[in-house]
């Protein structure tokens, strides 16, 4: 008689499992857009929900603009992605919100972060918080500089060669290439920062302070560095080569529109991905590393970032370990990403595959990423760089930059003293 | 029974979010946590704030560029276009096409006109040898350059609304005046103008109302949303950067309510010239 219950009580646990097994799991997945990668992410997740009948993989692009506002909108309301790609520049937000799941190495097939980190040559420097990691890299770039040969050698240089070693060089070579109106105003412009795309000032100042050897925040302290002499020095370069030197500014066509229409005579805002623009723009170019400042103590060229795949850690468990699963599947296509799509990541297989090997810029970029820094990740980023960009305003205005540094200095830790301690108390 | 309906329609689509964005003002939510009741923090906070001051004192120089020039050139438009002139028509069509396009292409169009060395320039710095304006990368001058934009695209609209009422004006008044011995201005000043004082309460409450909720052009001509430094930074664009970009709701709905506030403030005193009127 005892054995009558305990037959059916297996015989219903045999069932649930089996329901259980046989149920679906759906992942949804968001991706920013990027037109080339599209088609392969399609092609991607066909293979891998033929290889996974029980997963089923809904898919949705989003225009970078609106990427970040309808991320954070739809875990506001419930119906956020499992998998999702951003930038490392933003990832700081989600981990202080807690909705980073950490990496599920046996869902992924690896034995542990030893087995993951022995596929790649770097880039999980963006993606680790107190020790861990929360995702893994679906493009790592840097930027470089670019010249444009034909105005070179318009100009009787060669940029080869007379590329400068040093911001100090640079405006120098910059006035040879620059062609000045009767009044002295620049009709075309020798080199001129990116001053339209705001994280630009997040990342070439902080380079070159990283190479005065500090950093414009201290992401551990949470402490801003914007009032030192390495700050100074990178700031005041940039405020004499718009107020001073007169050789571009925030007035002009942006540096990258200006550079593909073979108006601009370099530009550093490009990453290995601009290469097929200018291809297609046909502007004949030279890669160069960005300029380093006289007796820096560092070696860096421009900061790196990258975009990261990352799991929601509200999803279920089964849903997380299912996307983890995909994003293994993802990743192990890089040489597909970067044949397709440009979007680099350094594991052996793209290095060692016949697009990267045709890909001249390639080694250069790789080079300059190996001694490239992250630039700092803080929660309420886009604030910091509001107010950075703010200083930035007023010393293209010409204020004092001893007046100015200092305001930009108390606004930053304003931000990040609030920002920090908001996310530790919304937090629970 | 019969009005049912639309009360829940009202109150669904009206009230309701109304009410949320009250209750959301009385929070500190980042949209990625639930909202932590902070009760008049958030307001208390704002006055502290410098961005929030900035763009207060950037909305009201705003508000009295893009309304008093608006009046007085709109009603000059509307007494040049109420004359008998030939091809009057076919100009004051031409006059009304800035008021067609959506706000954002004139935007756009202006973001070109306006470039430090573009048409702009060659047509008013050409006559001192001048090539270079920064219209829209110079602090003190951009606020101008878009109270001069936002003029030009909204000046025939209100002159339209002046002509409606300058046509309604009975035109014995205006002969008896003249038989009076009254020359133009003076038929001007005590016949058309007194006659004008409900148009004017009307074009006063629209115009200052459209100037608090500006938005689109300070979003779209700069060449930062609100830049540079800061300076052409309204609270319609706060309440977008405060909730979108720095995920701060709570203060974007508080900014919100502030707006509200000063609205309804420039709505009653229109509701109390209208009693007079």
């Amino acid at each position: 008689m005892r054995l009558l219950p305990r037959l059916a009580a297996a015989l219903g646990l045999t069932l649930w499992a089996g329901l259980a097994v046989a149920q679906p799991v759906t992942i949804r997945m968001w991706m920013h857009e990027h037109p080339p990668r599209i088609a392969i992410d399609k092609a991607l997740i066909a293979e891998f929900e033929k290889a996974n009948p029980d997963i089923k993989v809904q898919y949705d692009v989003i225009s970078v603009a609106e990427y970040t506002t309808k991320l954070i909108t739809a875990f506001a309301a419930g119906s956020g992605p499992d998998l999702f790609n951003n930038s490392s520049t933003l990832v700081s937000q989600y981990f202080a919100a807690r909705i980073l799941a950490p990496i599920d190495y046996a869902a992924m097939g690896y034995a542990d972060e030893a087995a993951l980190l022995a596929k790649y040559q770097g880039g999980f420097d963006g993606i680790r918080f107190q020790g861990k990691l929360y995702g893994v890299p679906t493009e790592v770039s840097n930027w470089a500089c670019f010249a444009n040969n034909a105005i070179w050698k318009e100009a009787g240089l060669d940029p080869a060669k007379d590329w400068p070693k040093t911001w100090e060089g640079l405006p120098a070579v910059a006035e040879k290439l620059t062609r000045r109106d009767q009044n002295g105003v620049p009709v075309r412009r020798g080199f001129d920062f990116n001053w339209a795309i705001p994280g630009t000032f997040w990342f070439t100042p902080n380079t070159m302070i990283h190479q005065l050897g500090t950093n414009m925040v201290d992401e551990e302290a949470y402490k801003a560095a914007l009032d030192t002499p390495a700050a100074k020095r990178s700031f005041q370069f940039i405020q004499d080569w718009v107020v001073k030197l007169r050789l571009g500014g925030p007035q002009y066509t942006d540096s990258r529109t200006e550079f593909l229409a073979g108006k601009l005579g370099a530009e550093c805002s490009f990453g290995i991905w601009g290469i097929p623009q200018m291809v297609n723009a046909k502007v004949d170019w030279t890669v160069l590393p960005a300029p380093r400042f006289e007796g820096a103590p560092s070696d860096n060229g421009l900061d790196a970032y990258a975009f990261y795949m990352m799991v929601n850690a509200r999803s279920a468990p089964a849903v997380q370990k299912a996307a983890w699963k995909l994003a293994r599947f993802y990743t192990d296509h890089g040489a597909d990403l970067f044949a397709g799509a440009g979007l680099f990541v350094p594991r052996g297989e793209v290095m060692e595959s016949p697009a990267y090997k045709a890909n001249t810029a390639a080694p250069f970029f790789v080079a300059e990423l190996k001694k490239a820094k992250f630039s700092p990740r803080v929660v309420g980023y886009a604030q910091v760089l509001d107010a950075i960009l703010r200083g930035r305003d007023r010393l293209v205005q010409g204020d004092k930059i001893d007046a100015v540094l200092p305001v930009m200095n108390e606004e930053v830790n304003a931000v990040m003293n609030r920002e920090r301690a908001r996310a530790a108390t919304l937090v629970k | 029974m019969f009005v049912l309906p639309v009360v829940g329609f009202f109150a669904a689509f009206n009230l309701f979010p109304t009410m949320f964005g009250l209750w959301l003002s009385l929070t500190d939510y980042d949209l990625l946590s639930p909202p932590i009741w902070v009760g008049l923090d958030n307001f208390r906070n704002l006055f502290a704030d410098r961005m929030f001051r900035q763009a207060l004192g950037n909305t009201l120089v705003f508000v009295l560029g893009a309304t008093v020039p608006v009046w007085v050139l709109s009603l000059l438009a509307a007494l040049v276009f109420d004359q008998a002139f030939r091809g009057r028509d076919v100009m004051k069509a031409a006059f009304f096409l800035p008021v067609l396009p959506p706000v954002v292409v004139i935007a756009v169009v202006w973001r070109l006109l306006l470039h430090p060395n573009g048409v702009m320039t060659s047509l008013t710095g050409g006559w001192w040898g001048i090539t270079e304006i920064r219209w829209l990368a110079d602090a003190a001058l951009a606020p101008f350059s878009m109270i001069a934009v936002h003029d030009w695209a909204i000046i025939p609209f209100f002159m339209m609304i002046w002509l409606a009422g300058l046509a309604a004006i009975p035109p014995e008044f205006r002969e008896a005046a003249a038989i009076d011995g009254a020359g133009p201005v003076r038929i001007f000043w005590h016949v058309d103008l007194p006659q004008l004082r409900s148009t004017a309460v009307l074009i006063g409450a629209l115009s200052s109302i459209n100037a608090f909720q500006t938005f689109a052009l300070q979003y779209v001509l700069p060449n930062d949303p609100g830049g540079p430094a800061n300076s052409t930074l309204v609270l319609g664009l706060l309440v977008l950067k405060y909730g979108f970009q720095y995920f701060r709701m709570g203060d974007a709905a508080a900014v919100s309510v502030v707006m509200f506030a000063m609205i309804m403030c420039v709505t009653l005193v229109q509701l109390w010239f209208n009693r007079r009127a």
